[in-house]
């Protein structure tokens, strides 16, 4: 049973760093985000094999399900009108620096912090074969109303706030843009321009009230 | 089905394999079973959507091909397998070639977590019902990903009106869930209908009511408002009218389907109707007992289970078959008022349907969550959570305050929301013709 | 999967990803490439978190709870990154990194 469970847990850690690596490589930036989502798959694969169920159906529902959209739309939007010959990474020795930096940091800090370290695993509960206990949902649902509740709405006050500033940040105004008239509309005012416009008088007179009358009865027979 | 495996490879045969092999062999029968079964009901309910649309329309629909025209539906696949399969020269091939796949993929997923009769589950998933959800939402990457490979712009068009109108009714989806799930404290699937055992109060409200499978969680006020939104979004989310914008071939061609033909055709064909009957299948078990009904928990009971090892495995057979049928019987029911709503009404614009989702759906819903906690707190919770006026109630009494509690808060939720979002639709389609009069005077003259 | 599977190897897939995205953040030049690059990142801390919940203390849930608070924050992150990615394609037409350099020099 273990080497069934190595197994499984190597072909997923293959596909994570397999799509993550494509994710950084390929020139096509869609193929890109394509790639991003196998590999955020193949995290959620590794959170199920961890046995964090709940996290795993959040981590597909959250990341593939929205922010992959996101980033498809964004993609999508943001097409350069120069076409594909754009370089998509950086030249020359930039590149190998950063690749050169990424390297060093995983093959002389990160790995050698991890494989030295004496982690303090607790003792197994009983004889091999127990069932551990497990926090579950239910323990996060009350974690969240409980011990955490400050962080819980705070960020729920951060997502709209994220919410509010991307729509405004994002926002192309409606004014900029002309509505075309329905045919009423457009026969209307073409017979409220033939007629000459109504001279203001300086004593600033109201906006006249026959007028009004035509406007909502021609709206609504449309 | 490992029980059933396992009994009949280690007992009855005599062999001893290990449990893991047991485990293997019993999910791969299952899941051969699913795959046969899904496409099964695809073929079914095009026929039978059809037939019921062609007679709501003073039409027949289709009846030559074989007895009452049953065998269309092989027609049509026969003649989706031998059409020729065009890619377009300018098109991305793999990522064309693939989008089918990812849109038809989450849908058979979907069953994994679908219980069809009591213990007839594939997998008893702790957050199943989120799964099911979570599985749904990824079909929309793939028709991002037919729009975007197709290098058309009707596609593209197509895609991303399609995109934003399943994710934005995803929302009112789950959230009026959110309020099923506050009732029954799980989010197990199966555990949600075995909350579901009554007669029109359920038994865990109530504790004694008469168990005929019937206390379903329409009958309540707060299930009954989240039914009916959960019943839109449905709507929506499969793409059904007044919702088809997506492939309303009046408007948009065939939207993010326009650049393919053929088989690949054919799967985003057999992904709409089979995630429609999984949204049926879904409310009819969540808001109208799934497999519950009368006589399939007396049945179970007597069967073999795991809580009962020395049942009899003639009622596991016939329970089986009863909750099978009350559960298809529930979800016909459904798609038949699918087909009946496609039959009455008329498309939404996409911005119509933006506005109902975001503007009338998500309050509604957000206000159902009120009510469900209200409903909860009455009849759940106790001195220890705060609430010690209900102590000296009955349970009947809790009950039924808080049935008239939530009746009311969500009546006038429901009528006052409806009221805002009319006048706030009705607001929208004046212009201030005065405004344009000045810059259009040079264009008319 | 405790006995199966050394914690190190999960803690080294993390760091893995994590490198990876570190170079993918660095070394795109499309605006959206740096962003996913950044997403990596993130999972790879998400990835970290679940393992230490798992091997050190699975009985308290603080561990997923930190993971799913990360999740919340990615999310917002990348919707803001996102619009002001749109943003600056509306004004220069263009998301090539070295492009947009109005304020350089």
């Amino acid at each position: 049973m273990a080497t069934v469970i190595q197994i499984i847990f190597g072909l997923i850690a293959a596909l994570v760093v397999g799509a993550a690596v494509m994710v950084v490589t390929v020139r096509n930036v869609i193929h890109a985000a394509l790639w991003l989502i196998a590999c955020f798959f193949g995290v959620g694969a590794l959170y199920m094999l961890l046995e964090a169920e709940f996290l795993a159906v959040v981590q597909v529902l959250v990341y593939v399900g929205a922010i992959s959209i996101l980033i498809l739309f964004a993609i999508m939007l943001t097409r350069q009108v120069t076409g594909e010959g754009v370089r998509q990474l950086v030249g020359g020795w930039r590149l190998w620096l950063t690749a050169a930096i990424s390297a060093l940091l995983f093959a002389v800090a990160i790995v050698p912090t991890i494989i030295s370290h004496a982690w303090n695993l607790p003792a197994p509960p009983g004889p091999p074969g127990t069932p551990e206990p497990l926090a579950g949902v239910a323990e996060l649902g009350r974690a969240f109303v409980y011990e955490f509740l400050l962080q819980f709405q705070v960020a729920g006050v951060l997502l709209t706030v994220a919410l509010i500033g991307a729509i405004v940040i994002a926002f192309e105004e409606r004014a900029r843009r002309r509505r075309v008239l329905t045919l009423a509309e457009e026969y209307e005012l073409r017979k409220r321009l033939a007629q000459p416009p109504p001279v203001e008088a300086p004593a600033g007179e109201p906006a006249p009230a026959p007028r009004a009358t035509p406007i909502s009865e021609g709206e609504a027979h449309q | 089905m490992y029980d059933i495996i396992d009994a009949l490879l280690n007992r009855t045969l005599g062999l001893s394999w290990p449990g893991w092999i047991i485990a293997l062999i019993s999910h791969l029968a299952v899941t051969t079973l699913l795959f046969v079964i899904a496409p099964l009901q695809m073929l079914f309910l095009t026929y039978y959507e059809r037939r019921a649309i062609a007679r709501m329309q003073d039409r027949i629909g289709p009846n030559r091909v074989g007895p009452a025209g049953l065998f269309q539906p092989i027609a049509d696949g026969v003649k989706m397998f031998t059409k020729e399969d065009i890619v377009p020269t300018a098109a991305d091939k793999w990522v064309h070639f693939l989008a089918p796949c990812v849109v038809v993929a989450p849908t058979m997923l979907m069953f994994a977590v679908l219980p069809w009769g009591p213990g007839m589950v594939p997998t008893d998933l702790s957050v199943g019902l989120l799964f099911f959800f979570a599985i749904s939402s990824i079909s929309a990457v793939g028709l991002l990903m037919a729009g975007l490979a197709s290098s058309n712009k009707f596609a593209l068009l197509g895609a991303m009106r399609a995109v934003a109108q399943m994710v934005s009714y995803e929302i009112p989806a789950v959230l009026s869930l959110l309020a099923v799930v506050m009732l029954t404290g799980t989010l197990s699937v199966v555990q949600v209908i075995e909350a579901q055992a009554g007669l029109f109060i359920s038994r865990a409200d109530v504790p004694g009511i008469p168990d005929l499978g019937l206390g379903w969680f329409i009958f309540t006020p707060v299930g009954f408002l989240a039914f009916v939104v959960f019943f839109i979004a449905a709507l929506a989310e499969g793409e059904r009218t007044p919702f088809d914008i997506p492939e309303a071939d009046s408007e948009i061609v065939a939207g993010y389907m326009t650049e393919y033909s053929g088989m690949k055709f054919g799967l985003f064909y057999l992904a709409q109707y089979v995630l429609n009957f999984l949204l049926c299948a879904i409310a009819a078990v969540i808001f109208f007992g799934g497999w519950q009904g009368p006589g399939v928990n007396w049945l179970y009971a007597q069967a073999i289970s795991p809580a009962n090892p020395d049942g009899n495995w003639v009622f596991n057979i016939l329970a089986g078959f009863l909750g099978v049928f009350y559960l298809l019987a529930k979800t016909y029911a459904f798609f038949f008022v699918m087909v009946w709503v496609r039959g009455a009404f008329p498309r939404l614009r996409v911005d119509q349907l933006m506005d109902f989702g975001w503007k009338f759906l998500i309050p509604l819903t957000l206000v159902n969550i009120v009510s469900a906690a209200i409903w909860v707190a009455l009849l759940r919770w106790g001195p220890e959570q705060g609430i010690t006026f209900t102590q000296s109630w009955a349970p009947i009494l809790r009950w039924g305050v808080a049935f008239v509690v939530t009746l009311a808060v969500n009546v006038g939720a429901y009528i006052a929301l409806a009221r805002i979002f009319a006048a706030a639709q009705a607001g929208q389609g004046r212009i201030d013709l005065d405004e344009y009069r000045d810059t259009l005077t040079a264009t008319l003259r | 999967m405790t006995a199966a599977v050394p914690l190190e190897a999960v803690l080294v897939v993390a760091g893995a990803l994590f490198c990876i995205g570190l170079f993918g953040a660095l070394s795109r030049r499309n605006l959206v490439g740096v962003l996913m690059g950044i997403e990596l990142m993130l999972n790879a801390v998400n990835v970290n978190l679940v393992a230490f919940w798992r091997y050190l203390e699975p009985r308290f849930i603080t561990g997923q709870t930190f993971a799913i608070f990360i999740i919340c924050v990615a999310a917002a992150e990348a919707a803001v990154g996102l619009a002001m990615v749109i943003a600056i394609y509306r004004n220069w037409l263009t998301v090539n990194a070295d492009a947009v350099d109005s304020l350089k020099g």
